[in-house]
């Protein structure tokens, strides 16, 4: 029996990597007592399979696994018991059986929904100010037609083009809420937070990225993987004349 | 809550989180009414670095509280290399290094550990010592912390009541005396209430102490990722080197039931998917193979595995490893030698034949296991190169026999410099100078360099003369402690971050002298810095055995199945060794 489940990742324990994160995972499945299935071979893994990394540090509402089991189990129980067994900060939020010939996971994860937070105040922005540095910057970033970030690669620096990777970009507050396709190479919210800074040069570092969910971009936003249900943009209050009138002074 | 333990590993979490020690204690202590334990490791130098410039003091992993809330800090010290990690949690936590500079504010500092038979390199630093087991000591400081804090005593009146706790030595109450040749006096209390000696704390039960039941779980890597139990505590092979078997004795087991109960309860609230059944010398239970039976067969097909580290090197051995691996893979097993000859092998009483070890060897590879782990020692009492040249030599024998059954089986030989350590027989002997182990390491090299597939293993020998300086210092070497950690040393036990040059700076610049204390051979009638904490054993002993290691190379065999030869342990106890081992007629008085 395979199981698709979406789980969270928040709090202190986002601190933890992707590796220990398998380790609390196959912890947790013993001790919630359920009927994981092994690998075979000389060294047999539980098989439990993790849709893309998230980076250290970020938050997320939007993780993805899929479990196979050897025997069927319930899942409303599974979940409650895994949940249960987890550290605080984790949760698995929606668990669906997968149906045979299903196509596979990876295929449903076409983009992420980030939340970009950034400190409140600090000349950024105020509730109800929406004419502030942020939001000209993503006003900027969203009427940009191309946006050069360079990057590492194998040791020398390259220049990457971040917009066609952005779906939508918006803000409510000191939160830019981006949707970002799964491009190769991965573009990630620290690099649109590069792009934003190019139109801003005084922003701060964010304190805090969640990922908000995954799934396939459409006009409206993103259809989440599992449950399809539609994940906005926020609503866009600014003009499009301040956004033209900045990217005329974009720097970087 | 009416106290606050804060318990520290002087040492990185990946390394302090699965120590025993702390596991224990710290669930000893939560399980008391209106007590709090937390737990504390030293921090990485990047993050000290950080600590320092942004004013974050030392604090806790649990609820990020900085030392000074906690009214005991105590630390466990498993071996001598925490010592300038442990001035350096003071120092960040904001408390004065010195005992004597603490006021009435400041948390008493306690050390514990197997360092903690020879406490004086760090006698200024710390306000109390408590030498041997901790379970029932704790529980006795706690009661007093507790009367300190709702009785608001001054320091005075606080180390008073705590010196009434059997076991417990304040250094403070002890002054060194020094003959004009520099060697000790003695060690003599000079406060009312003060024992000549004091003894260590022993619990007779451990099956009454079956911590810990819900070990803590990390969630990021550690050294050891599995569900622990100690089988037994105690060793009584008699292995002259080590001094975890001589100040832990008698031997006490757990029985049967309790470990199969502790592991199926710890199984299932932990998560891990390995249970490590831990003792000196875990073969040595005697239900071993009963117990490993149990768990093999109710764990079978749960990919659950057992591991048992063991250094004995026999046929039953590789029984028992079979039956560990019922559930999973065979790849490494790991025996250790200890030295590479039969003669040098009876003089540190490690008592196993050649023929014996390449039969082992050959049962191992004959099961299917294709990689063997030989652990050897260099600098040993009386040692030729003869005998370094064995270690080569014994590790080539058992590769020939590996590739009779396998053309890429595999041999580590895995080589450590010896360092004398306090209450063993060989706290006498002289410790080899880092440029003489240089040159045994060389003559080991040049005979294994012709083949590939013999692994070998060595650490660095200069750490070993900042252990032995710091396993066999007085008082007087708590100087050099605090001035190494002033030039920046740090976490003696990493190679990459052992800074040599800071310790031989500072003993230079207190005026210590390493080599007197690490490569002068003691005589019979020596005064060591740790002789007034009681271990048990019976110096007169452990010189006879010294003497008949060294001249006669004479073995001694275990006194679980042999008669009493009168260590000195049992009879201060009031305890016998508690084994299932068939009883035999006893020369002691029990």
């Amino acid at each position: 029996m395979r199981v698709r489940v979406r789980y969270e990742k928040t709090g202190r324990i986002r601190f933890i990597s992707a590796i220990d994160l398998g380790r609390v995972w196959e912890r947790a499945i013993r001790k919630a007592d359920l009927p994981i299935a092994f690998s075979e071979g000389f060294t047999p893994h539980p098989k439990i399979s993790f849709a893309d990394a998230l980076p250290l540090g970020y938050a997320s509402r939007g993780e993805y696994a899929e479990l196979t089991f050897a025997a069927p189990i319930r899942l409303g129980q599974a979940v409650e018991a895994v949940n249960a067994a987890f550290p605080d900060g984790l949760a698995v939020l929606h668990a669906v059986e997968v149906a045979e010939g299903e196509p596979k996971l990876a295929t449903r994860l076409r983009a992420s929904c980030w939340d970009v937070t950034y400190p409140e105040g600090g000349g950024l922005s105020r509730r109800g100010t929406p004419l502030n540095p942020l939001a000209r910057a993503v006003d900027a970033v969203r009427a940009a037609e191309t946006l050069p970030i360079v990057r590492e690669r194998k040791g020398s620096p390259i220049t990457v083009d971040l917009c066609p990777a952005i779906h939508q970009i918006s803000l409510r507050s000191a939160s830019v809420r981006m949707t970002l396709h799964h491009t190769e190479p991965l573009v990630r919210p620290s690099q649109a937070h590069l792009a934003l800074r190019g139109f801003c040069p005084d922003l701060p570092d964010a304190t805090l990225i969640t990922r908000v969910a995954q799934g396939v971009p459409v006009d409206e936003g993103l259809i989440e993987a599992l449950s399809g249900q539609l994940v906005r943009p926020y609503p866009q209050p600014t003009q499009p004349e301040s956004a033209r009138h900045l990217s005329d002074q974009r720097v970087g | 809550m009416d106290s606050a333990w804060l318990l520290v590993y002087p040492d990185a979490y990946e390394v302090g989180q699965p120590n025993q020690g702390i596991q224990i204690l710290y669930e000893v202590l939560n399980e008391r009414p209106a007590t709090v334990a937390e737990r504390g490791f030293a921090p990485w130098p990047d993050m000290e670095a950080v600590m320092r410039e942004e004013g974050i003091p030392f604090f806790s992993l649990e609820r990020h509280l900085p030392m000074q809330a906690f009214d005991v800090v105590a630390f466990s010290l498993a071996a001598e290399v925490g010592y300038t990690n442990l001035l350096n949690c003071l120092d960040l936590g904001g408390v004065p290094l010195r005992s004597a500079d603490r006021g009435a504010g400041d948390p008493l500092i306690v050390i514990g550990g197997h360092a903690a038979f020879n406490p004086e390199p760090l006698a200024p630093f710390v306000d109390v010592v408590c030498a041997g087991d901790g379970e029932e000591f704790v529980g006795e400081l706690d009661e007093v912390i507790k009367a300190w804090r709702r009785q608001e005593w001054g320091r005075e009146r606080l180390l008073r009541e705590v010196g009434r706790i059997p076991g417990a030595y304040i250094p403070a109450w002890y002054q060194p005396e020094y003959l004009a040749s520099g060697e000790l006096r003695g060690t003599f209390p000079r406060h009312y209430g003060a024992p000549y000696r004091v003894p260590k704390r022993t619990v007779s039960d451990l099956d009454s102490w079956p911590y810990p039941k819900r070990q803590i779980v990390p969630l990021t890597e550690t050294v050891h990722e599995r569900y622990s139990v100690e089988i037994f505590r105690g060793c009584t092979r008699g292995c002259r080197f080590c001094q975890a078997g001589m100040i832990t004795r008698p031997v006490r087991e757990r029985s049967r039931e309790t470990i199969s109960q502790m592991v199926r309860s710890g199984l299932k609230h932990t998560g891990f998917d390995e249970v490590g059944l831990l003792s000196l010398s875990s073969a040595d239970h005697s239900d071993i193979l009963g117990l490993c039976g149990d768990l093999a067969r109710e764990y079978e097909g749960t990919a659950t595995s057992l591991s048992l580290p063991s250094t004995r090197v026999d046929a039953f051995n590789v029984t028992l490893a079979e039956e560990l691996v019922r559930n999973g893979r065979r790849t490494g097993l790991t025996f250790a030698p200890e030295a590479g000859t039969e003669r040098m092998r009876k003089v540190i009483n490690k008592m196993v034949s050649e023929a014996d070890m390449l039969r082992t060897a050959d049962a191992a590879f004959a099961n299917g296991w294709r990689h063997l782990k030989l652990y050897f020692m260099i600098g040993l009492p009386t040692e030729t190169d003869e005998d370094v040249l064995g270690i080569a030599e014994l590790g080539l024998k058992v590769l020939r026999i590996g590739r009779q059954y396998g053309r890429k089986n595999k041999v580590t030989v895995s080589v450590g410099g010896f360092v004398p350590k306090p209450h063993t027989p060989f706290q006498w002997a002289a410790q080899d100078t880092p440029e003489e182990l240089s040159r045994k390491l060389g003559l080991i090299k040049r005979r294994i360099a012709a083949d590939r597939s013999l692994n070998l293993r060595y650490h660095q020998p200069e750490p070993a003369v900042v252990e032995g300086l710091l396993a066999r210092g007085d008082r007087r070497v708590a100087a050099v402690v605090q001035r190494a950690f002033e030039l920046g040393a740090r976490f003696e036990g990493w190679d990459e971050l052992f800074d040599y040059g800071a310790w031989t700076r500072a003993a230079a610049e207190v005026g210590v002298d390493v080599n007197w204390f690490t490569r002068r051979e003691r005589g019979e009638d020596e005064v060591f810095p740790w002789d007034h904490l009681d271990s048990g054993l019976e110096k007169d002993w452990l010189w006879k055995d010294w003497r008949d290691a060294v001249d006669a190379g004479a073995e001694l065999e275990d006194c679980r199945w042999t008669p009493c030869y009168d260590c000195g342990v049992c009879p201060g106890l009031d305890l016998q060794h508690q084994t299932g081992h068939l009883p035999i007629s006893s020369a002691g008085t029990g």
